[in-house]
C-alpha cells in the first residue's frame, strides 16, 4: 500500500522532460528487441524494406525443413538442453562463489593484514588477463586432471571472472554494515548463531542478492571458457548463440535463439528487483 | 590463437616431458585395419563396442544441423554408433583442441575429438603435426564410391587437399566450386562480367556494387587465387601452384603472383564502400550473403554449387538471383572432407562413421537437405545412383554443368595460400608501401620460423 502510494506521488511529480528521458532509456532498452522479433518471424528480410517481404508462416508449408521458431523450438535447435546446461551450471557457481566470498568478504571489509591492499589489487587480475590465455592455460592442465570436458571443469572455470565481481560487491556491503548491529544483539543476548541469522544475513541480503545476479548472469554469458573446458561437447546458450550467429548474419532461427537465451536473465532479474526491493527498500534498513 | 596455443602447448610439453599415452589396444587396431588385415566385420565388431563417434562440425547451418540430427543419427544407430554431432563455430577450435590434447600426453583412444569436417589449412596443419590417424579413406568398403587411381587426373581432388597430399588420411566428403552468384532484378545478365577487367569496366560504371570475404577466410583467399591464376604471366593458369612454397621458391612467386596482386591493388577503389574512402570487405560469408540480400553488392562470390537454389529456399538470397560463370577458365573446385586425428577416442566406431557419410543413400539425402554437393565421384556409381543423386540435387539455376565443368580450376597448394594471404593483408590491407618481392619474401621467411 505504502509503496503504491509513493509510487503515484512520484508520477504526478515528473516532469515532460522527465517523461521523454525515461522513454528515452527505455528505447534505448527495448529497442534492439524489436528488430529481433521481427527477424524471429521472418523468411526474407531485406534492405531497405521495413518490414519483411516475405514471412515465415508464408513459407512454413513449402519448406522440407523446420524453419525460424520451428526450428527453435525443435529439438535440432538444442536450445532445451543449452538452456538446462546453462541455469544449472550458474546456480551452482552462483552458490559456490557465495560460499567462498562471503567468509572472504567479511574479512577484507573487517580485518587489517599486512599486504591488504595489494591482495584486493591481484582479486581484480582475473579480470584483466584475456580469457583465452586463461583458458587455453588452463586448458592443458585439466586435460591432464581429467576435468576436461565436464561439468565440474566448467563450474570450476567459471569461478574465476566471477569471484571478483561477487567478493567486491559483498565486501561493500560489509563496509556499510558496521558492526554495531551485531554487537547490540550480542549485548542484548543473542547467541553467535542468532546473530548471524537474524540480524547479519537479513541485512547482508540485497548484497547478497545483487551479487548472485550478478554472478549468475557473468556465469550465463561466458562463452570462450565454456568452450573450452566443455570441448563443445556440454553446450550451453552462449556457447549455441555463438555457433548460430558466427556467420555475421542473424537469420531468423537465430533471432529466435537469441530471443530464448534472455529469457532466464529476465526471469531472475524480475525476481530479484522484487527482492531487494521489498527486503531493502520495504522493510528498511533497522527504521 | 593458433600459434599461441601452439607455443604455449610446446612449452608444456617441454617443461612436463610429457609422453604420449595411448590405448594398446587401439593401436593394434590401428595397425590391424590400416595394413588390411582386419576385416570390415572386425571394425564393425569393434565399433559397436566403443558405441559413440564424436563428429567435430560447423555448426552455423541450420539444413546441415537437421540433417545431422534428424538423417546421419538415425542412420548410424542402425549400425549400433551413436553418432554425437558437436557442432563447432570454427573448424580451428576442433583443430586446437586435438592439438592440445595430444600435447598434454592423449593418444589414440584417449582424446575427445574421432572426426572433423575439414579442408585446406587446417588438413595441413594436422598433418604438419603428426597428428593424423592414418590412411583409411580408400580401404572402407564404400571407398569404391571414390577415384583414387593417382593416373586418372580425375582423383587429383580426392588426393590433394589444396595442394596438399591427402595421403588418403581424410575421406572425401562434399564437392565445391566457386560460383558467383548476381541479382538479376537489378543486373542484366547481359552486363554481367565473365572476365577480371570486364569486373573492373563493370565496376568503373556501377562503383562500390561488388566486393569480395576478407582474406585470410578462405573465401576471400580463393577470390584471390582466382584473380592471381587469370594474371599468371606466363599464361599457364593454375599449373604453377600445385607445388609448394619449396618448390616454387620466393622468388618465383613474387614473380607469378604480382600481376594478380596489382589488378587487385587497382580494383580496390572500385569496391564497396570506396566511394566513402574505404573498401569494405565482409569477414565471411554470412556477411556477405547479407550484403548480397540487401542489394548493396550486386554480385556474390563463394563456394557454393548450389548456392543459389538453396538461398532462394531458405530466404538468405534475394528473388532473381542467379549464378554465372566467372572468371572464365578459372573457377576453383574442391572438396572437403572428413579427417581422423592421431587421438581418435572411438577409431573403429569413426570408421563405421566415414563410411556411412559416403554411401550413396546418405550423400543423396545430404544433398537434397543441405544443398552440399555430393564427394562421391559420379563415374564410380551405378546409373540407378547417379540418377538418384541427380534428382536429390536442388538444381542449378543461371549455369549448367556444362559452363561449370569447362572453366574449372584447381586448388592452390596450402604452402603457398598462406604466402599469397599474407601478402595480400600486407599489400592491400595495410597499403605496405615495400615491393611485392620484398613482401612475399618477407612472408615465406615469417612462415619458416
Amino acid at each position: 500500500m505504502a509503496r503504491r502510494q509513493i509510487k503515484t506521488a512520484l508520477n504526478t511529480r515528473l516532469s515532460t522532460f522527465q517523461k521523454i528521458y525515461l522513454l528515452l532509456i527505455a528505447g534505448f532498452i527495448l529497442g534492439p528487441f524489436i528488430p529481433l522479433i521481427i527477424q524471429s518471424f521472418a523468411f526474407r528480410w531485406a534492405w531497405p524494406d521495413m518490414l519483411p517481404s516475405t514471412w515465415w508462416l508464408e513459407q512454413r508449408e513449402k519448406s522440407l525443413l523446420p524453419l525460424a521458431w520451428d526450428y527453435v523450438l525443435s529439438p535440432y535447435s538444442r536450445v532445451w538442453e543449452a538452456t538446462i546446461n546453462t541455469v544449472f551450471i550458474g546456480s551452482v557457481v552462483t552458490v559456490i562463489c557465495l560460499a567462498i566470498c562471503l567468509p572472504a568478504a567479511r574479512v577484507l571489509a573487517r580485518e587489517k593484514f599486512r599486504g591488504k591492499a595489494a591482495f584486493e589489487f591481484f582479486l581484480s587480475m582475473p579480470l584483466i588477463v584475456p580469457e583465452a590465455a586463461i583458458g587455453i592455460a588452463l586448458l592443458m592442465i585439466f586435460i591432464s586432471l581429467g576435468l576436461a570436458g565436464s561439468y565440474l571443469g566448467i563450474i570450476i572455470v567459471h569461478l574465476i571472472p566471477t569471484i571478483p565481481y561477487m567478493i567486491r560487491m559483498l565486501t561493500a556491503v560489509y563496509q556499510g554494515l558496521g558492526r554495531d548491529f551485531e554487537e547490540q544483539a550480542m549485548i542484548l543476548g543473542a547467541s553467535r548463531w542468532q546473530v548471524m541469522r537474524l540480524v547479519t544475513l537479513p541485512m547482508l541480503l540485497p548484497g547478497v542478492v545483487a551479487g548472485a545476479l550478478f554472478t549468475f548472469l557473468v556465469s550465463t554469458n561466458i562463452f570462450l571458457l565454456t568452450f573450452f573446458m566443455g570441448q563443445g561437447k556440454i553446450i550451453t546458450l552462449p556457447t549455441l548463440l555463438f555457433s548460430k550467429i558466427a556467420g555475421g548474419t542473424l537469420d531468423a532461427s537465430a533471432a529466435g535463439i537469441t530471443l530464448v537465451v534472455t529469457i532466464p536473465g529476465i526471469i531472475l532479474l524480475l525476481i530479484t528487483e522484487r527482492f531487494i526491493k521489498e527486503e531493502a527498500f520495504g522493510k528498511g534498513f533497522g527504521n | 590463437m593458433k600459434k599461441l596455443l601452439i607455443g604455449l602447448s610446446v612449452t608444456a610439453s617441454l617443461l612436463s616431458n610429457t609422453v604420449l599415452a595411448e590405448d594398446a589396444d587401439a593401436v593394434a587396431f590401428r595397425e590391424a585395419f590400416l595394413s588390411g588385415t582386419a576385416t570390415w566385420e572386425d571394425v564393425q565388431a569393434r565399433a559397436k563396442e566403443e558405441g559413440t563417434v564424436n563428429l567435430y562440425y560447423w555448426g552455423g547451418s541450420d539444413p546441415i544441423n537437421i540433417w545431422m540430427d534428424q538423417i546421419a543419427t538415425a542412420g548410424l544407430a542402425e549400425l549400433g554408433v551413436k553418432l554425437n554431432p558437436v557442432r563447432i563455430t570454427g573448424t580451428k577450435d576442433a583443430i586446437d583442441l586435438v592439438l592440445a590434447e595430444m600435447n598434454s600426453g592423449k593418444g589414440l583412444g584417449e582424446g575427445s575429438v574421432d572426426a572433423i569436417w575439414v579442408n585446406g589449412e587446417n588438413f595441413a596443419t594436422l598433418k604438419r603435426q603428426n597428428a593424423l590417424f592414418g590412411a583409411f579413406a580408400d580401404k572402407t568398403p564404400n571407398s569404391v564410391n571414390i577415384e583414387w587411381n593417382a593416373d586418372d587426373p580425375r582423383s587429383l581432388l580426392n588426393l590433394r587437399d589444396f595442394g596438399v597430399e591427402t595421403g588418403n588420411a581424410e575421406m572425401p566428403w562434399s564437392g565445391e566450386q566457386y560460383v558467383c552468384a548476381a541479382n538479376t532484378k537489378r543486373v542484366d545478365r547481359a552486363d554481367l562480367p565473365a572476365t577480371f577487367a570486364e569486373l573492373k569496366s563493370y565496376l568503373e560504371i556501377n562503383p562500390g556494387k561488388f566486393t569480395y570475404v576478407k582474406p585470410p577466410h578462405y573465401v576471400g583467399n580463393t577470390f584471390v587465387q582466382a584473380a592471381v591464376y587469370a594474371h599468371n604471366p606466363d599464361g599457364t593458369g593454375a599449373a604453377p601452384f600445385q607445388n609448394s612454397i619449396g618448390d616454387v621458391g620466393a622468388e618465383e612467386l613474387a614473380r607469378l603472383i604480382t600481376p594478380g596482386l596489382e589488378y587487385l591493388k587497382a580494383l580496390e577503389p572500385h569496391l564497396l564502400g570506396a566511394q566513402g574512402g574505404n573498401a569494405r570487405y565482409p569477414e565471411d560469408i554470412g556477411a556477405l550473403d547479407g550484403l548480397f540480400l540487401n542489394g548493396e553488392v550486386d554480385m556474390a562470390c563463394k563456394f557454393g554449387l548450389y548456392a543459389v537454389a538453396t538461398g532462394l529456399n531458405n530466404g538468405t538470397y534475394p528473388e532473381g538471383a542467379e549464378a554465372f560463370v566467372f572468371p572464365t577458365g578459372n573457377m576453383i573446385k574442391n572438396k572437403n572432407y572428413l579427417a581422423i586425428p592421431a587421438n581418435a577416442p572411438n577409431p573403429a566406431a569413426t570408421l563405421v562413421m566415414a563410411d556411412y557419410m559416403t554411401s550413396v543413400d546418405a550423400q543423396v539425402t545430404k544433398l537434397k537437405f543441405t544443398g552440399m554437393p555430393p564427394g562421391v565421384d559420379p563415374w564410380k556409381l551405378s546409373d540407378e545412383d547417379v540418377q538418384a543423386l541427380t534428382e536429390a540435387s536442388p538444381g542449378l539455376i543461371g549455369v549448367t554443368q556444362a559452363d561449370l565443368d569447362a572453366n574449372t580450376a584447381p586448388d592452390t597448394n596450402a604452402t603457398l595460400v598462406d604466402v599469397i594471404e599474407a601478402t595480400w593483408l600486407e599489400y592491400i590491407e595495410r597499403d605496405s608501401t615495400d615491393s611485392i618481392d620484398v613482401i612475399v619474401a618477407r612472408a615465406v621467411e615469417n612462415l619458416e620460423k
